[in-house]
């Protein structure tokens, strides 16, 4: 192995030992403090760790691993999720009894998972990926001890994610069996097979694939764990499960379905339309008749992983992949910023709270009264995710709108504005609750690292709605090195 | 000879076809957390049994080395089910699942 593919290795090493000094710190001198430091440098020291190697791009270190822009980018995205989440959860976890030093651990080995799978080019490193992200998450989902929703929504998410995992597996194992190849790059083209049962096995596997994937990122008609899940979870948790989990797993969705040319297979792409169309129906629809923020606020990213999953379709006809691969890597980069902001306001709002989250709707009336600073942050919010021009929502939503009307795929742009339409309706109703008349006159204490957190989020939000060029060109340079 | 006692690929891949349907069958139709949990291994061993099956078409190590990290995955995945379903068990005597469900639909 040369000293570029030990370089490209790097940030993966890093985080690992990291991890190690931190157990051990953890083992004999537990420290709330000192372990979220060390979460913090661990994140920090992971990133710079990708300087070193952004001249010598694409790097592919071992068959397991493929290091270029796109890698790049979305593990700046992965690692900023994770620092967001870092410091919400210290927040939300210090006041709550002893032993709160582990869950940081798993935060950073799920964000190790993240960073395989956003670079992993072969199906072992795929599958190791997820499940490090996997197991990890159902282990923080389940940490706080608080009540038995958080226990529910662990059990839940661990089962189907099971079995998500193992139908990815089984779609995996039908493909070598046919072409005796693991590796994404050197499946290119496996769709051209002639023998016609050879044909049907790949179709069989790819669409198993296909389903598995769906099912993670929470696609209609696979949806129906999300609303449970993301209410039963602790609010931190949740917010790394709807950015960091998610983005991960569509970044290496897209570098399957490109590389190895499965996007060009018909039915799958057909697939993939009606999919796009029913997340987007579904999401906007359910979301109106809910009454509990993180549950309106679930169905709300189903209806945005179905934005995304335009972007997807765009990216399998002719000649629209780059293009279609920026849309998809700003909107993310939207979705990200907007979604930890929304939690985070979730997470401030419940830390008084040691039962459960405060997400009914009632809990938030008069928020613009008892705390105008918080109420303006989460309106922001909800404006983005509305799509809302001066947010980078409207951004993202209208770079998905300009490929699809580029590519022509009239159908699905229909559903997106639809879609978006009906949005609006609930976001707004949010916002609504939160200029009512307040019922309790109890004071909500922001704690500074999650003050600081929606600053952070809140001004990056404003500013790259206002002035996205910087994003978008460092996106269009990121992704010429792709493959 | 050899040739008499092998195996055709499909024959391999349509068991582990069976053993996976009845994996996800479980756990669609059980209610007992273990049994859930069980059959999920069912299902992922089948995926190891399929990657077996096409690594010997092949000729090539890397279906038995898939399969080596399946069953750490499998691992894995059970133990911390497991310990979910203690606390469970510890928190409401029981081990059926739609007790379990306190959350609307």
């Amino acid at each position: 192995m040369s000293g570029l593919q030990l370089q490209a290795l790097l940030p993966i090493i890093t985080l690992s030992s990291l991890i190690l000094i931190q157990m051990m710190f953890i083992a004999f001198a537990r420290n709330l403090r000192l372990t979220v430091s060390i979460s913090v440098i661990a994140l920090l020291l992971t990133a710079l760790s990708f300087f070193p190697m952004v001249d010598h791009l694409p790097i592919s270190a071992t068959p397991l691993i493929q290091l270029d822009g796109f890698a790049l980018f979305y593990s700046g995205l992965v690692l900023l999720g994770a620092l967001m989440v870092t410091f919400l959860s210290y927040d939300y976890l210090r006041d709550q009894g002893e032993r709160q030093d582990e869950f940081f651990m798993l935060l950073l080995l799920s964000c190790l998972g993240a960073l395989i799978l956003v670079s992993s080019n072969h199906f072992a490193s795929f599958i190791l990926g997820l499940e490090l992200l996997g197991v990890s998450l159902y282990t923080m989902m389940s940490y706080p001890t608080r009540g038995l929703f958080t226990l529910e929504a662990a059990l839940k998410y661990l089962i189907l994610s099971g079995v998500s995992s193992a139908f990815i597996l089984f779609g995996a194992a039908l493909i070598y069996a046919i072409e005796g190849k693991l590796g994404f790059t050197e499946l290119a083209g496996m769709n051209h097979t002639s023998a016609a049962s050879g044909q049907f096995i790949l179709l069989m596997g790819s669409t198993m694939i296909f389903a598995g994937i769906m099912f993670k990122l929470s696609l209609a008609p696979f949806h129906l764990w999300t609303p449970d899940v993301y209410d039963g979870a602790p609010a931190p948790v949740t917010a790394f499960l709807a950015t960091v989990s998610k983005g991960a797993i569509f970044a290496l969705a897209l570098r399957l379905f490109t590389t190895t040319g499965l996007i060009d297979l018909d039915p799958l792409l057909r697939g993939l339309s009606f999919v796009a169309m029913v997340s987007i129906l579904a999401g906007n629809l359910l979301a109106l008749l809910q009454d509990n923020v993180k549950r309106i606020l679930a169905y709300s990213s189903i209806a945005h992983m179905g934005y995304l999953a335009v972007a997807f379709v765009v990216a399998g006809k002719a000649g629209g992949q780059i293009m279609a691969m920026e849309a998809a890597s700003y909107f993310l980069f939207a979705y990200f910023l907007t979604t930890l902001l929304a939690f985070s306001v979730v997470t401030i709002m419940s830390i008084a709270d040691h039962e459960v989250d405060t997400t009914n709707l009632g809990d938030y009336e008069g928020l613009f009264w008892r705390r105008p600073a918080l109420a303006a942050v989460f309106t922001a919010t909800l404006l983005s995710l509305a799509g809302i021009p001066l947010t980078a929502g409207f951004i993202g939503k209208f770079y998905i709108f300009s490929i699809g009307v580029a590519a022509e795929a009239w159908l699905l742009m229909a559903f997106v504005v639809i879609g978006s339409g009906i949005g609006i309706f609930y976001y707004l109703r949010i916002i609504f609750a939160m200029t009512k008349a307040p019922r309790t006159d109890v004071k909500i204490e922001i704690p500074t690292a999650s003050g600081w957190v929606a600053v952070v989020l809140t001004v990056s939000l404003v500013l790259f709605g206002v002035y996205p060029s910087p994003i978008i060109d460092l996106i269009g340079e990121l992704m010429i090195s792709f493959g | 000879m050899t040739e008499a006692v092998m195996v055709p690929m499909e024959h391999g891949l349509a068991l582990a076809a069976i053993l996976f349907s009845i994996g996800l069958i479980g756990v669609m139709v059980r209610r007992n957390i273990i049994l859930i949990l069980m059959s999920i291994e069912v299902m992922l061993n089948a995926c190891g049994l399929a990657f077996i099956v096409a690594g010997a078409r092949w000729g090539a190590a890397d279906g038995q080395i898939m399969f080596m990290i399946i069953l750490t995955i499998a691992a894995a995945e059970v133990s911390v089910g497991l310990g979910l379903l203690l606390q469970v068990h510890r928190r409401l005597r029981t081990i059926d699942i739609d007790s379990a469900s306190r959350l609307q639909g």
